[in-house]
């Protein structure tokens, strides 16, 4: 072998040596995805599970951000937390065992059952929304905006990064729905299903450790 | 070949993963969820991202060396920023600022792991595509509207930010003290949305390789790429949701009134700033918490390729395996706990910056036991000196170089006096711009072949890799004595210093830019040797013209739609087998049994 490889002297042609290989059936067209099982709704979970990470890592930014700022100077001024949170944050619990409910439908394969409790759960969902859509209102009616305090900055913030990661949760709901209806072969419906009902519950413990903060770390 | 009926399990384990192959155009080259198709568009981005980015150091350079020089073209381009063709120091530092988030977001974030980490992971692992196809397509088209954003800067009113590509307040925070204009706004907003397609990428890239390596692939068999495009996505995960933590912040302080980042009482233009209470340090704090990991998302592939080229064109195994794979794992770990050496002149507490400086100086331990292992895996090795190996051993020259004034500047009484001078931007140039895109270099003269079924052309790659390896030394080599003057960095204009006069650091400047543009322009011998070599290549149909051992080798060049061709491959054995006593062949293939490798009957069973 010369101890420089130029183009001309291309090397020869070498062969894989006999390895092993399983030949499978030619691919299906049609579907997206061929037909999966377990494998595919351990790796969704374990894509949840991994989402969760970079999540946490965006609320313990804003959390220490939180924390630093409330030590920086003399201009924090604690906010209430407004007692419609308490009723929502009830709402939320409730929304994860419709999930749940949810869930078991998908798995025991009972479509018309999946479709139900989503639509609750999707729903249950956006009235949580609601309740804190009249949380901002209440801190506005007292004169409290973003910009008024840091204090009420970080509650705004906090809120609304957690409102828009459940809106995400909402819509693979409706994706779910949307599917259900178009009632063609959907072999991850059940991933899909499963990943959503984790993430949810995640959203559902994410929210308890913010309200925590928010009432704790005033 | 051995034709066996697939188990129930192996059969479901691929099936899933593929899609039919797209026949429009649209579908199969625009919107693919091909992550081969979609490895191309990051690397098509990072090149038109890296060329933008050079122009604008050149930009840079020639304001230096001539503030007054006027030029025309550029005049009618940017009427406010250089009027009659003349820079502006604000248009100076508008430049700076873009070429440094052009050059580390667009394309060392990209490129590497968004490119080749892409391209080849799947196949390295016997994978049919990434475990998410459709969310790969979405980071790339979310990472393409970031590279928009960008751009978008340049032509809106006031033009594109000028508070450096670390964007630090209070200058980055209010309008007030720059040109009136949105395009700090769009670059939080790039920032942002890059951050979401990097956190998509990254969970991405991590599924994938705890789910879908090829049975017999277990992680301590995987090829040290995969390895540094895991540790680079773990990375990737943890740090960029910090990032887009505080760009939110950022955008609320400048647009909604907010004060996070401001203090009170400042006072820009004779007019008190509307803030309270805030602090820049905090800013600095959330930032180089992303920062440093990101310094390592830049340089980690890098390594990776560099260990692969290494092994395969020394005809050697890598040298301790294993201490390779602790030791990216502890450089990855390691990069969390060093932020603060960027902010010793923050006015920082001298016990923070003693823990923070022992801390750093441990990431020298594991970058010496790679450097120690790469000069181990080419020792006694047979060469062969191919452009790609040409590119790797660059890598390693200009990753020790940058790599020891890393070890002044992580000690803070040495770092308060180079802190804002050349030596900075010498060091992190040589580091982990130039030894990354070396990285890069070596990666695309490696794997072209298999990706475009072609051979680039060898005396060009390599007139290249000389004129640029000097090149880059010519340029950042001087920096080290500019920093030691101390000659201030980020200043438009050094021409009317008296001291610096004396001490010809002018003539230095004139040398480097000299240097900077020959090296730019030898720059378009790798484009034209690539683009030429696409189309009008030599043919190289073999599967494997290296003669290496990881699995991407054992399929066609280029590889069919869903890669292994409606095959799962089986590994046998560990990523770097060459040079095996007994074997019939001086390397041995990932998916070649002992019996494939030694002939009947099987001697000892090789180690992973």
């Amino acid at each position: 072998m010369p101890a420089t490889l130029s183009p001309s002297e291309a090397p020869p042609v070498t062969s894989t040596g006999g390895g092993d290989f399983v030949t499978l059936p030619p691919v299906q067209g049609g579907d997206w995805h061929n037909p999966g099982g377990d494998r595919v709704v351990q790796r969704y979970k374990l894509g949840v599970w991994i989402g969760m990470g970079g999540i946490l890592m965006f609320f313990a930014a804003l959390t220490s951000a939180m924390i630093v700022r409330q030590g920086l100077s003399g201009d924090w001024v604690p906010v209430a937390v407004p007692p419609v949170l308490y009723v929502s944050t009830l709402v939320l619990l409730v929304s994860s065992f419709t999930v749940e409910r949810a869930r078991r439908e998908a798995v025991a394969g009972n479509m018309e059952g999946l479709r139900r409790w989503m639509n609750l759960s999707a729903g249950v969902g956006l009235a949580f929304l609601a309740g804190q859509l009249m949380g901002w209102q209440e801190l506005a009616e007292r004169g409290l905006y973003v910009a008024s305090n840091p204090a009420n900055s970080f509650y705004y913030l906090l809120t609304a990064g957690h409102a828009l990661h459940l809106l995400g949760g909402i819509a693979v709901m409706g994706y779910v729905w949307v599917r259900i209806r178009a009632s063609r072969p959907w072999p991850t419906r059940l991933a899909v299903v499963e990943a959503t009902a984790l993430y949810w519950h995640f959203l559902d413990v994410l929210w308890i450790y913010i309200l925590g903060l928010l009432v704790f770390w005033r | 070949m051995t034709e066996v009926q697939p188990s129930k399990e192996v059969a479901e384990y691929t099936e899933v993963h593929r899609h039919p192959e797209p026949k429009s155009f649209l579908w199969k080259y625009i919107f693919s969820v091909d992550h081969k198709v979609i490895g191309i568009q990051y690397l098509l981005l990072a090149v038109v991202a890296v060329f933008v980015g050079m122009a604008l150091s050149l930009l840079v350079r020639l304001r230096l060396v001539c503030p007054e020089c006027s030029y025309p073209l550029l005049g009618q381009f940017f009427p406010v920023g250089a009027p009659e063709g003349v820079m502006t120091p604000e248009f100076y530092l508008a430049m700076l600022t873009m070429h440094g988030t052009v050059m580390v977001f667009m394309v060392l974030t990209t490129a590497p792991q968004g490119g080749f980490g892409n391209y080849f992971l799947p196949i390295q692992i016997g994978a049919a595509d990434m475990a998410f196809p459709r969310l790969n397509m979405l980071s790339f088209w979310t990472t393409f509207v970031s590279f928009l954003l960008l751009m978008a800067a340049f032509v809106v009113e006031g033009g594109a930010p000028m508070s450096g590509w670390t964007g630090y307040p209070p200058l980055s925070a209010l309008p007030e003290a720059t040109l009136p204009g949105i395009g700090q706004d769009l670059w939080l907003a790039s920032i942002a949305v890059f951050c979401i397609a990097s956190l998509l990428g990254a969970l991405n890239f991590i599924v994938t390789t705890l789910d879908l390596r090829a049975k017999g692939l277990t992680m301590m068999r995987m090829p040290l790429t995969c390895w540094t495009w895991f540790v680079t996505a773990i990375l990737g995960l943890l740090a960029f949701g910090v990032l887009l933590a505080a760009g939110v912040l950022l955008l609320m302080d400048r647009n909604v009134g907010t004060s996070f980042f401001v203090p009170a009482g400042l006072v820009v233009s004779d007019k008190v700033i509307d803030h309270s209470g805030g602090s820049p340090i905090l800013w600095q704090h959330l930032f180089w918490f992303f920062g440093h990991p990101e310094v390592y998302i830049a340089i980690l592939p890098g390594m990776g390729v560099t260990s692969h080229v290494l092994s395969t064109f020394a005809r050697k195994t890598v040298f301790g395996y294993r201490a390779m794979v602790y030791a990216i794992a502890a450089i990855g770990g390691l990069g969390f706990v060093v932020w603060g050496h960027h902010m010793f002149v923050s006015g920082m507490s001298p016990y923070s910056a003693f823990v923070f400086s022992v801390l750093t100086m441990c990431i020298g331990v594991p970058s010496a036991i790679k450097t120690f292992n790469w000069i181990g895996t080419m020792w006694g090795g047979k060469i062969r000196f191919t452009s790609p190996m040409l590119y790797s051993i660059g890598f390693v020259s200009l990753f020790v170089s940058g790599g020891l004034s890393g070890i002044f500047l992580g000690q803070p009484t040495v770092d308060l006096y180079f802190h804002d001078t050349y030596f900075v931007v010498a060091h992190f140039h040589l580091i982990m711009g130039v030894a990354a895109i070396f990285g890069m270099f070596a990666g695309l003269t490696f794997w072209f072949p298999k990706m475009f079924g072609k051979m680039m052309n060898e005396p060009l790659s390599k007139i290249h890799f000389w004129i640029t390896f000097v090149g880059v030394y010519a340029i950042f080599g001087p920096m080290h004595y500019l920093g030691m003057l101390p000659h201030p960095r980020r200043y438009a204009e050094i021409t009317s210093v008296d001291y610096l006069g004396a001490t010809g650091a002018a003539e230095l400047h004139m040398f480097i830019t000299v240097a900077a543009v020959l090296t730019v322009l030898a720059q378009f011998i790798f484009l034209y040797n690539f683009v030429k070599s696409i189309f009008a290549g030599k043919e190289c149909r073999e599967e494997n013209p290296w003669e290496a051992t990881t699995l991407e080798w054992t399929i066609p060049s280029p590889p069919p739609h869903d890669n292994f061709a409606g095959k799962v491959p089986h590994v046998y054995r560990g990523a770097y087998d060459f040079a095996l006593r007994g074997a019939k062949r001086d390397f041995a293939m990932q998916c070649n049994d002992d019996k494939a490798v030694y002939g009947e009957p099987a001697p000892q069973a090789s180690g992973d």
